[in-house]
């Protein structure tokens, strides 16, 4: 388990969907700002790196200081990204396919708009689960 | 690809790598030049950069070339050591300060993406961060393991009045005075000197200074003697059209820098420095660069010198090793490679600098100095780039030199940073911006926190400038600098770099970081003191309920803080804190709709307007009489959209507050903001009205003079908890006629902050007055006309229960006020359902209620009842006229009934209507609409069967079956009334008790039978006999129970709207209504109830007869007789029949003696069977109900049969009559028997067969038949013979 883990969903218009402090570490006050500056800069990169590749992986494409970013673009370029200390880039992979899934899911929810905040509790508990899997 | 020497770093190489000249000086040439405010070397300076030089160079090819751009520095030998770093960064930290006054404009709106978007990349970085680069990348000049530091020659400067000149000249260059790198022997001390003598015009002729001159050149040699006059302009009011020595004036006020020299000392300095630099500074180089290129040809260039190197540099492998490798005196062949290659680079013989640096780097390499190593490897990577070769090669080199710093540890750091610079300007030559950025980040790793921040804002720049711009690293990096910014005590940098980056963050979801950017900026602009943009930037972030509890805390505190500080009530529009939720809008005011409670407006409008639908005088006849209406109503016409309301009566609005935080918020002083204009005004104001919108952001003027005269404004205060949403309600009460718009709310937080949020602006649809939705649009709906003060009555209705049982018959009591003086007429109320509450009696009042009810001893037969069924049929009720209130009458008490005869929740709305007395024009009445929701508890269940009674025919047994369906309570039973003259009801004979328990329990479920006579169509009976025996009293203690007067007043009118409600069965032309009493027994009470009801009335209606078939009959006879059969014996019997079905009915009445019994009740059976069976229709269960009940009867008849074989009568007349009888009707046929001895018969043998033809409604074509067969009921007939 990473010590540090923050996970967030940002929709194609670049606003996020899903956020969840999923590292081991004791949270900190000024973390969960950090954190998201953090990845709220790594959309730039995103940006460019998306078109190319081919890949929906892209592994640690941006760091800041000990902290990499991985990213999963989706096909409809929903971002997954993880913030996260640990260098374990199967298990980041798995767990970014576990959750595309669930994400699926959750987009065939007819009452559910894409880009709208995802608040389904089952979601979070599902994903919060695959981090202690796979993170 | 762009010329290399023209980019930025290029002119930086010009500038900061150039041949240095060292300057030593005598105290009395210095002051000849102080009086000019300007030292030597600063009066020297602006003449030491030469744009077209054009001199010839050749270097250690044999092609000679030209160089254009040359600079010379001229550095004091006492400045040539190493940078004290406390000082360098004390320097560096001004000029930020610096900076910040002079830049950061506080007050200016932050920019935005377009401002940020158009910013070219030369505007970039600003100058004072140019300067900031300058200064840093000076702290590492004159490092040993560099060369290009090293003085290339040297100015010895002595004044004309200096004694001894010529001594003072050799005195200047002993070694006391020269810089450690001179004497530690990195440097070389043979150096190029050149003399200079300095003479001042103002301390006499020139004659004295040209004799000097020669005795110099005698000494020193006719080339390296100068001779240099200065301070021609004797009266020193020189002024130049642009100074040149204007950069190195101190302070501004220094206007007169180099006022004593002019042009001729000008052009005398340029000739000098011209000189210096092609005759001497350049030749020198030359020949320094030739000689060391022979010599490191001769011992390192070719294969075998390569060699002996490799061979030589092995054997020293085990020589002890320092962390920056052996020392190399000038004379080591290294450092003469690296002299070589430095005076090469300065004079931009790129290719030579370049292929020596290579050679050294190996050597450096392999020796392990490290430090030389990146120093060299830095200057390849700048030879490359001024090559403008392999890019791949520069960049290597940088990085590599770059990290060899970074290893060495605090030592290489600063090293590091200026290559890191070089490094950054290179991409940024080539374009490469994200890179260049990415470098600066690595740099502010290494430095404090404030050139830190200088190196992350430069990095901002850089994404800014990369293409595409990287808008959001942008915006992270100027953050992360602000943040350094302010650690380092430079809060207008930090707040520039905030503000700056804001647009970035702006109106997206990351809620973190713009709760960060804004509560931060606040913060900085609170501690400047500039507590306005302070609040302003923190209010934003108020509302963040997914920050912690601490967070929240904090930047509450925070904002309060700023606040409280800026002295004056600050007022902010749409104040996060608390949050309201426009959709929870409700206005509540009364126009001519008045209500009793305000929970009743929550009731529809349109259950109102229907019950007020015959009661209120229509629009047409609103307007009584064109003439005299019309000019009053313009007003009213013109704000047709308007509503009204009432002077002095307040209107009441509704909003949900609430806290999006987890700490407690306190709230004070709620009130709205209105506008009011006197009716005079009215037409003004409609002007102001249309510009009216583009104000709403202003805040509202409070402590407005004329707020008190005109409306009286209630004001809330309260503490909403943790997450606490609570509704308030904001009463506003007009006290003078006019025009009334309510534009919003306004509160105070924490008795600081105030708060205001327009009404209107978006809130659409919303606004909502009980249920009416309005077509009106929003703006109108807060928007009131405001009319002179009317009477208003208030009601209630007094012992109305909220919760009650089923069957609950009481006495309740409306209560009437008026508030004001005048008198209102014509008073009429209408109830939405009289079958639960009936307006009685005035009567009533006083009566004791249940005894009031309860049977007179005196039967005396009002008429009332009557009267009031005629009033209820149209469902309104005019208050007699004494009962109006006229002037100084407070109020009246009317008498209701109440009765609630169904489970479940009623709904009672109830509404009053009167008229003023004195003709209000708007108004010409209002109404009082009262609403009450009853919840009605199951109580007792009476279910009534009646059946025939088989011996008479008028009457009829009841089975009465009672449960008990409460959970607790128990009941009485009091009396059981049948309804209507034509039915009689009392106890069966044989019971002595009618019914078996005094109590029902809980529960419970009992019987009881009655007997029920029809006395309509028993003729005989007198009226009186009628109505006393209608009920039946059910209690049987010993207690004189009266019963209770069905026929009075309440018992009546509810029993009517009873029958109404429940539908009459189908098929049954008589029915019966019952009404059952009990009381609620008093030991049990329920606790949920407040008042336990008294008497409960179930009204059980259209109760009809259950028989199986359509037809009663009676045998009717003499029971006894006297013959003397000496003639026959004839009796003449009467069979009267009933039809009681709804369709017509043809009976035969077969009559047979014995001996054709057999057969034709045989034939009977087959018959009826067999038409059961054409039919179809008839149902199966029904035949054979009948064949099991003619069963028993053969059997008897059998039975008879085999006791007297001969009849002792036998029928007479027809054996067969056949009769049809119409629905409902009565027919008497006549039967007649002959009897031949005397006996007891039973005079049953006869059938009934019926045949009924009930058509369905849709015709004859689909008519059913059904059939059937009945035994005769035993009638014994008993003859005696004298």
């Amino acid at each position: 388990m990473a010590t540090t883990a923050c996970f967030i969903i940002v929709s194609r218009n670049d606003i996020p969907i899903y956020e969840a402090e999923v590292g081991s570490a004791i949270k900190k006050e000024e973390a969960a700002h950090q954190h998201q500056f953090i990845l709220h800069a790594a959309l730039d990169i995103v940006q460019d790196l998306a078109w190319t590749t081919s890949a929906m992986f892209l592994k640690a494409m941006d760091r800041f200081n000990d902290l990499v970013v991985s990213v999963y673009v989706t096909a409809g370029h929903t971002r997954l990204m993880l913030l996260h200390d640990s260098r374990n880039e199967d298990g980041i992979k798995s767990f970014f396919q576990e959750v595309h899934e669930l994400y699926i899911k959750i987009l065939l929810n007819p009452l559910y708009l894409p880009g709208s905040r995802i608040t389904s509790s089952h979601f979070d508990t599902k994903v919060r689960a695959l981090a202690r899997k796979y993170l | 690809m762009m010329d290399p020497t023209n980019s930025v770093l290029g002119k930086l190489l010009l500038e900061e790598i150039s041949p240095v000249v060292m300057v030593l000086s005598t105290p009395l040439a210095e002051q000849a030049c102080a009086k000019s405010g300007l030292n030597f070397v600063e009066m020297l300076s602006p003449f030491s950069v030469f744009s077209k030089i054009d001199v010839p160079v050749r270097t250690a090819s044999d092609q000679p070339y030209r160089l254009q751009m040359f600079k010379l520095r001229l550095v004091y030998a006492s400045d040539i050591h190493q940078q004290n770093y406390e000082a360098t960064v004390e320097r560096l930290k001004q000029v930020v300060s610096d900076a910040s006054e002079k830049i950061s404009d506080l007050q200016s709106d932050p920019p935005q993406l377009e401002d940020a978007l158009q910013m070219s990349a030369s505007d970039y970085p600003p100058p004072w961060i140019q300067t900031f680069n300058k200064e840093l990348l000076r702290i590492m000049s004159f490092s040993e393991h560099e060369a290009f530091d090293h003085s290339v020659a040297c100015l010895l400067v002595v004044s004309s009045k200096d004694e001894r000149p010529i001594n003072k000249f050799v005195d200047l260059f002993n070694t006391d005075q020269l810089p450690s790198l001179l004497n530690e022997g990195a440097m070389d001390p043979k150096i190029l000197k050149h003399y200079l003598l300095l003479h001042d015009a103002q301390d006499g002729a020139l004659e004295k200074a040209t004799n000097i001159l020669t005795d110099m050149r005698s000494t020193f040699g006719s080339n390296d003697c100068k001779l240099l006059c200065i301070n021609s302009s004797l009266d020193g009011l020189v002024e130049w059209q642009n100074n040149p020595w204007a950069p190195y004036a101190n302070s501004p006020s220094d206007r007169d820098v180099g006022c004593f020299l002019n042009i001729d000392d000008l052009n005398e300095i340029k000739d000098f420095m011209q000189n210096l630099t092609s005759k001497l500074v350049i030749p020198q180089m030359e020949q320094k660069i030739r000689i060391l290129n022979q010599q490191v040809s001769a011992t390192r260039k070719g294969f075998r010198n390569q060699i002996k190197n490799l061979w030589w540099r092995k054997g020293k492998e085990d020589s002890p090793d320092t962390s920056n490798g052996p020392m190399y005196t000038f004379s080591s062949i290294e450092s003469q490679i690296r002299v070589l290659g430095d005076y090469a680079f300065m004079l931009r013989d790129y290719e030579l600098a370049l292929s020596n640096y290579r050679l050294l780097s190996t050597d450096y390499k392999l020796d392990k100095a490290w430090k030389r190593y990146a120093g060299v490897q830095e200057m390849m990577g700048l030879s490359y780039f001024m090559l403008d070769q392999s890019r791949k090669e520069s960049e290597y080199c940088m990085e590599s030199a770059f990290n060899t710093y970074l290893k060495l540890g605090s030592s290489g750091q600063r090293n590091a940073t200026r290559c890191g610079l070089w490094w950054t300007e290179m991409l940024k030559a080539r374009g490469q911006f994200k890179e260049a950025a990415g470098i600066y980040f690595r740099i502010s790793s290494e430095e404090p926190s404030l050139h830190a921040a200088v190196m992350l804002e430069q990095a901002s720049y850089c994404y800014l400038f990369s293409n595409p711009p990287m808008l959001r690293k942008y915006g992270f990096h100027l953050v992360l600098a602000g943040n350094l910014y302010y650690i380092s005590d430079q809060r207008q940098h930090a707040i520039r770099t905030y503000k700056n980056a804001l647009f970035v963050y702006k109106g997206n979801g990351w809620n973190y970081i713009s709760d960060h950017v804004h509560f931060n900026i606040g913060r900085w602009y609170a501690f400047l003191g500039i507590f306005d943009v302070a609040v302003k930037h923190m209010h934003g972030v108020l509302a963040c309920k997914h920050q912690s509890l601490i967070t929240q805390d904090l930047f509450l505190n925070e904002f309060l803080h700023a606040t409280q500080n800026l002295g004056t009530t600050f007022e902010v529009n749409e104040l996060q804190l608390p949050v309201i939720d426009m959709s929870s809008l409700r206005v509540i005011y009364e126009d001519h709709r008045t209500y009793s409670s305000s929970a009743d407006i929550r009731a529809n409008e349109s259950i109102w307007q229907s019950l007020e639908e015959d009661l209120v005088p229509s629009v047409s006849t609103f307007k009584s009489n064109w003439l005299e209406s019309q000019p009053k109503f313009s007003l009213l016409n013109k704000y047709n959209n308007s509503s009204l309301c009432v002077v002095g009566e307040p209107i009441k609005i509704s909003l949900e507050f609430k806290n999006p935080l987890q700490i407690p918020i306190s709230l004070s002083g709620i009130s709205l903001i209105f506008e009011l204009s006197p009716r005079s005004e009215a037409t003004e104001f409609e002007d102001a009205e249309v510009e009216g919108d583009a104000e709403l952001s202003v805040p509202p003027i409070s402590g407005d003079v004329n707020v008190d005269s005109q409306c009286t404004l209630s004001e809330v205060g309260l503490v909403l908890g943790g997450a606490e949403i609570k509704r308030v309600q904001l009463d506003i009460t007009p006290k003078i006629e006019g025009v009334l718009k309510i534009i919003g709310v306004q509160w105070r937080l924490s008795d600081s902050v105030t708060g205001y949020r327009y009404f209107g602006v978006d809130a659409k649809k919303k606004y909502k007055q009980g249920a009416r939705m309005s077509r009106q649009s929003p703006s109108n709906y807060l928007n009131f006309v405001v009319i002179k003060g009317l009477p208003k009555l208030e009601g209630c209705i007094l012992g109305i229960p909220k919760k009650t049982f089923a069957g609950d018959l009481r006495l309740v009591k409306l209560e009437l006020k008026k508030q004001t003086n005048s008198s209102v007429k014509n008073v009429k109320m209408k109830i939405s359902h009289p079958r639960f509450l009936i307006p009685g009696n005035i009567e009533d009042l006083s009566a004791d209620f249940p005894r009031s009810l309860e049977k007179q001893t005196t039967s005396e037969v009002k008429d009332a009842p009557d009267c009031i069924m005629e009033k209820s049929r149209s469902h309104i009720f005019s208050f007699p006229e004494a009962a109006a209130l006229t002037e100084g009458e407070a109020s009246f008490t009317w008498p209701l009934w109440f009765h609630a005869s169904l489970a479940g929740t009623i709904s009672l709305y109830i509404s009053i209507y009167y008229e003023m007395d004195n003709g209000c024009s708007e108004l010409g009445y209002r109404t009082l609409r009262m609403h009450y929701d009853i919840e009605v508890l199951p109580s007792v269940e009476v279910s009534l069967l009646i059946s025939p009674c088989p011996s008479r025919l008028q009457e009829f047994l009841v089975r009465m079956d009672i449960v008990n369906r409460t959970i607790s309570e128990s009941f009485c039973l009091h009396q059981l009334s049948s309804i209507g003259s034509q039915w009689e009801i009392s106890s069966l004979p044989g019971f002595i008790s009618i019914c078996p328990l005094e109590v029902l329990l809980a529960g419970q479920k009992i019987s009881c039978f009655f007997k029920l006579k029809d006395c309509q169509k028993i003729s005989g009976y007198e009226n009186k006999h009628l109505v006393a025996s209608n009920d039946v009293l059910l209690s049987s203690d010993g207690k004189a129970e009266m019963l209770i007067d069905i026929s009075q007043s309440p018992v009546v009118d509810f029993h009517h709207f009873e029958r109404l409600n429940q539908e009459a069965p189908q098929g049954s032309s008589t029915a019966v209504d019952f009404i059952l009493f009990s009381k609620a027994h008093g030991s049990n009470l329920h606790e949920e109830l407040e008042t336990t009801p008294k008497l409960l009335s179930n009204h059980v209606c259209n109760c009809s007869i259950t028989t199986k078939s359509p037809i009663w009959w009676l045998m009717d006879g003499p029971r006894t007789i006297m013959h003397d059969f000496s003639t026959f014996c004839e009796v003449n019997l009467t069979m009267t029949i009933h039809n009681c079905s709804e369709a017509v009915v043809s009976v035969r009445i077969a009559t047979f003696d014995f001996v054709s019994e057999t057969k034709q009740s045989a034939e009977t059976t087959q018959s009826s069977d067999s038409s059961g069976c054409q039919g179809g229709w008839s149902d199966i269960s029904l035949v054979n109900d009948i064949k099991l009940s003619s069963d028993p009867l053969r059997n008897m008849l059998k039975k008879q049969s085999l006791e007297s074989s001969t009849p002792p009568f036998v029928w007479c007349a027809s054996s067969s009559t056949r009769i049809k009888l119409a629905k409902g009707s009565v027919m008497e046929v006549p039967l007649k028997i002959c009897i031949f001895s005397p006996g007891t018969y039973n005079l049953s043998q006869y059938e009934l067969h019926w045949n009924q033809e009930s058509s369905e409604g849709f015709g004859a074509e689909v008519s059913i038949t059904s059939s059937g067969m009945v035994g005769g009921h035993p009638f014994y007939l008993t003859v005696l013979q004298p």
